[in-house]
């Protein structure tokens, strides 16, 4: 299950959401080879976060020792993919939830909330699994903590989904808070039943992510832009100047 | 009888301005200052090369075509033989084929016993103006601003969708407005959007303007803003300001001006 589009228009140009789309497509291409050759598999273990190294205690090491330091690799994890399908994946749930998000609270907000929530997924995995020596790569943790805050901001919005079967496959238009809430439950139903020994998906990163974004929203999110804003909310906004509708405001 | 009307030119000027000074001297001296930004978009009646009537009309800047109905009168001498009216036409006539698409006039109700509000009224909505809003005590205590109206354009409109705006606007002064006593309003201006911190001006700011009026000794502030910034309401309603009314499509189709009004003694 897949989102496609929401039907939450924006009020300013999501510059910083443009920015982080270009730089995962830019290090993916020129820093991670697009996947081929041997650029894949070194940027992984340069740049990728591993427990181990930060908590100091573990297992096998799968990589050779790296020069970026854990506390650094915190944050390059997040710029780091790997594969197409990894990067067009999380790409697609950027471009669909991040606009609304940084619209909320204005660009610089929105990258240091993107870049606290990826640090926060990160160290979410790190936690699950301290003794890991496999290096964990990808945005998801920082898109997870956007959709948390998308949760948060704007739950009545309608998102049109696609559902994949084979080859075939449906679209619908669901609630967000379905949408999320049916995407997070999945995170952390996986998260308990999968053992994080052999690698794949970090769904502690994914929940630890979704989770931060619900809270930290509440901090970062402007009252000012979001205003008026016709989906903000459970419950139907009221307009800012409907204040005057009060016979005791009018001459 | 007939009369010419012809594009306003500095040799009818003084014959004009006479001619507003005999209905009021106040609008004379005011019209005398007017006329020196311009004498574009207005039209004299000349009758035997007198000037016997004037009429105009002055776009309002950062509109979509709007427009304020400008210096209107009929000398004293040729009233009652529907020059007024003819005027009128006229001026509606050459602002909706220039682009006009709304056109307001403003206009006081005192009245000292020769009706001329009444009559005013009568000729304005006979050419299709409609009561908009009034501010009260406006002028002065009793005397009424009342603004008038007219749709040019009257083409089918698809309803738009109005974005909000949300600018960081900071006051930047008081000043009296010309031909009142004791009404002022604030000057503002449209500052960069802040990284951090509030876009809204505050109830303070609006509280150190009025400190200001009453030092002056002001009796009553207006202000006027777009119908599309979310971020107005709050600190106004919270300063005691009361809404007024609108003026519809005025700065474009779908964003109103929005009228308000702060009495001292509140």
């Amino acid at each position: 299950m897949i989102p496609i589009r929401d039907e939450n228009p924006n009020n300013e140009t999501p510059y910083v959401t443009y920015a982080l789309l270009g730089l995962n497509a830019v290090v993916w291409i020129f820093l991670q080879g697009a996947g081929f050759g041997t650029s894949l598999e070194s940027s992984i273990c340069e740049y990728g976060f591993i427990s181990q190294d930060l908590f100091g205690s573990g297992g096998a090491a799968v990589c050779p020792p790296s020069s970026t330091s854990p506390t650094l690799s915190l944050v390059t994890s997040m710029f780091m993919h790997g594969g197409w399908m990894h990067l067009l994946g999380n790409m697609l749930f950027l471009w669909v939830f991040g606009d609304n998000v940084e619209d909320s609270m204005g660009h610089l907000r929105f990258l240091i909330f993107y870049l606290i929530g990826g640090i926060i997924a990160a160290l979410s995995q790190g936690f699950a699994d301290p003794q890991s020596g496999i290096p964990m790569v990808g945005a998801s943790g920082a898109i997870g903590c956007v959709m948390g805050g998308y949760l948060m901001l704007y739950p009545r919005v309608k998102v049109t989904i696609a559902v994949f079967f084979f080859i075939l496959f449906w679209t619908f238009r669901v609630p967000a808070y379905l949408m999320l809430g049916y995407w997070i439950g999945v995170q952390l139903l996986s998260g308990l039943t999968t053992s994080t020994a052999g690698g794949g998906v970090a769904f502690w990163a994914h929940f630890g992510g979704f989770v931060s974004g619900c809270v930290l929203v509440y901090f970062f999110k402007d009252k000012e832009l979001l205003a008026n804003h016709k989906f903000y909310g459970w419950t139907d906004t009221r307009s800012e100047e409907s204040i005057w509708d009060d016979p005791r405001n009018r001459q | 009888m007939s009369f010419d009307i012809v594009p306003l030119e500095q040799e009818h000027l003084r014959d004009v301005i006479n001619l507003i000074t005999l209905h009021d001297e106040d609008d004379g001296e005011s019209a005398e200052y007017d006329f020196q930004h311009g004498l574009e978009d207005h039209w004299v009646g000349l009758r035997n090369g007198k000037a016997i009537g004037i009429t105009g009309y002055r776009q309002v800047p950062s509109t979509d075509g709007t427009g304020y109905l400008s210096w209107t009168y009929v000398h004293p001498d040729h009233t009652n033989q529907r020059i007024g009216r003819s005027l009128l036409n006229f001026v509606i006539g050459e602002s909706r084929s220039s682009g006009t698409k709304k056109m307001f006039v403003k206009v006081s109700n005192y009245d000292d016993g020769s009706n001329v509000y009444q009559y005013g009224v009568k000729l304005y909505e006979s050419a299709g103006f409609r009561e908009e809003l009034t501010n009260l005590d406006f002028y002065d205590i009793g005397e009424d601003q009342v603004i008038f109206g007219l749709e040019l354009d009257t083409s089918f409109k698809e309803s738009v969708e109005i974005k909000d705006e949300r600018p960081t606007i900071r006051f930047d002064g008081i000043f009296n407005i010309s031909e009142t006593e004791g009404a002022y309003t604030f000057s503002w201006n449209v500052q960069k959007n802040p990284l951090f911190g509030p876009r809204s001006f505050t109830v303070q700011d609006l509280y150190t303007g009025l400190r200001a009026v009453h030092e002056d000794g002001g009796r009553i502030v207006f202000l006027t803003f777009p119908s599309n910034l979310p971020l107005i309401h709050k600190p106004l309603q919270e300063a005691g300001f009361k809404y007024v009314g609108s003026l519809k499509n005025y700065f474009e189709l779908g964003i109103d001006e929005m009228h308000f009004v702060h009495r001292m003694e509140e």
